[in-house]
């Protein structure tokens, strides 16, 4: 069989076997709404299965199982956190249009929430983000108003990988008054995500950057009462995220948070060497290649560099070719032609966020694979630099 | 959904007429940042007619297999015959690429016109 080497675990992961072992019964015998609990023995297996998946999940991020709301995923959370904190502060606090902080090199899942509620009349400042890929606390201070309401800061970029200083930032916003919320998409599970030592009051997080299932999140809300409800239904989730159960997602996704927060010492210290051994032979074998943005701090899993003279394009492709699956920038992104939008964000000019591929590593990827990507990249960039 | 075909892939991986022509009868140069494209194109014209065309490239997939194509298919055409060749023409031969690389792969259809002027500007 054809060789394939997966290295584009920041766009999804397969799911663990574990994972799906765990959800299977949930799909045909154990089929209840975990609504019916009350009157229905099987409904009391679905919501039984449901609760412990919460405990599990509190468990990885050091929260109080009711303050994890199951959503549909990181877009869903990261839509409702920004909507349902901006609309209610803004009319049960100030009486008038609130103001919300963020950066320029978010997911478009923030980016675009903030364009959307700036155009109802919202205000939203996008803080800049310099070479390093880090925001600096204190231009998150300089853009805070008396109107501020939320600060959402991701705590690491999907694309280059460089973690935020998060405490530091929700400090910021709660001696201004607001609220502070990360997308932790990218770190759950690959770093420690600890809620109060983040000081965060809402979180994001999806189940398939972690070996779960696609279509299954969470929002962490520390206080209920601080957010709308954004998908408006039943009761469900304590009347905040209406819509009946996703139980085997739910499911799944507390065996991988399980599965995650027991492997994550081994994984953090095992991906760190393997990507570190990767970009140490890659920049032996090729020239000119730079890495964006900072280098150490940045999860263990990511590599994103630039080769200069090499449009990604085509050396993604060719690199396909060979069997290896990478990415130019966000998989959300990859139809459009367009330059990644972090990469300019943190300076780089256009040429050069064409010139760059991001190499995600994940649970699955042994030494082998690292040796195979860091003998066929060098001489595919070989091949291109062969045609200039 | 745009994506790529095989033909097109193929013609990437192994692309044609990669090279110089020494003291070329017509070169055509184009740079742009912004799409990450540099590209010389060179053409030799005997009698009224190219003989050979090659090309050096850094530029998208789109690009380097719809040049490859291109510098088959110039060998044997008159001047008026290469100007007629257009990204319809070439799209064909790769058996259609992608409508949003159109305007990347149009580069090879501009750099052969400033070659063929280029060509036309010395022997004038």
């Amino acid at each position: 069989m054809e060789r394939i080497v997966y290295l584009d675990n920041a766009a999804t992961t397969p799911v663990d076997s574990a994972v799906l072992d765990e959800m299977k019964p949930f799909f045909t015998e154990r089929f209840a709404n975990p609504m019916t609990y009350m009157h229905s023995s099987e409904g009391d297996v679905a919501h039984t299965a449901v609760e412990e998946a919460r405990v599990r999940v509190a468990s990885l991020i050091g929260s109080k199982p009711e303050q994890v709301v199951f959503t549909c995923g990181g877009t869903e959370s990261d839509n409702w956190v920004l909507k349902g904190t901006v609309e209610r502060a803004s009319r049960e606090r100030l009486h008038k249009p609130g103001h919300l902080v963020t950066a320029e090199f978010e997911h478009h899942a923030i980016l675009h929430s903030a364009l959307a509620l700036q155009r109802q009349g919202y205000e939203v400042t996008f803080v800049k983000v310099g070479r390093s890929g880090i925001v600096d606390p204190d231009d998150v201070r300089c853009a805070m108003r008396p109107t501020t309401v939320l600060v959402s800061i991701m705590h690491a970029n999907n694309e280059i990988g460089t973690i935020q200083p998060i405490a530091d930032i929700a400090r910021v916003a709660h001696e201004h008054g607001a609220l502070m919320h990360t997308d932790a998409v990218q770190t759950t599970a690959h770093i420690p995500v600890d809620v109060d030592a983040l000081g965060v009051d809402f979180l994001s997080i999806s189940a398939h950057k972690f070996n779960g299932p696609k279509g299954v999140g969470i929002l962490f809300v520390r206080d209920h009462t601080a957010v709308y409800p954004f998908i408006d239904g039943g009761g469900q989730e304590w009347g905040l995220r209406g819509s009946t159960h996703n139980v085997p997602g739910i499911v799944g996704l507390g065996k991988a948070a399980q599965l995650g927060g027991e492997r994550l010492p081994g994984e953090l210290k095992r991906l760190t060497m393997l990507r570190n051994t990767l970009l140490d032979k890659l920049s032996v074998r090729i020239d000119r290649i730079v890495v964006n943005g900072d280098m150490k701090q940045r999860v263990p899993q990511n590599l994103n560099f630039r080769i200069e003279g090499i449009d990604n394009e085509p050396l993604l492709l060719a690199m396909n070719e060979s069997g290896i699956i990478a990415a130019g920038g966000s998989a959300c992104n990859a139809q459009e032609t367009l330059a990644s939008h972090v990469l300019t964000s943190i300076g780089c000019d256009l040429k050069e966020a064409k010139s760059s591929i991001r190499l995600s590593l994940g649970y699955a990827t042994t030494e082998k694979d690292v040796d195979y990507a860091a003998d066929v990249i060098p001489n595919l960039v070989k091949f291109l630099r062969s045609m200039a | 959904m745009d994506k790529y075909s095989r033909v097109t892939i193929r013609e990437f991986m192994s692309p044609s007429n990669i090279g110089y022509i020494d003291d070329p009868s017509g070169t055509g140069h184009i740079t742009d940042n912004a799409d990450a494209v540099e590209l010389t194109l060179f053409i030799r014209v005997d009698t009224g007619r190219i003989t050979d065309a090659k090309y050096r490239i850094a530029g998208c997939t789109a690009l380097i297999a719809t040049l490859s194509v291109l510098s088959k298919e110039l060998p044997g055409k008159t001047i008026d015959e290469a100007l007629a060749l257009d990204m319809q023409y070439l799209s064909g031969l790769l058996e259609g690429l992608p409508e949003s690389k159109w305007r990347c792969a149009g580069y090879a259809v501009q750099a052969l016109h400033l070659a063929i002027e280029d060509y036309q500007n010395k022997t004038s």
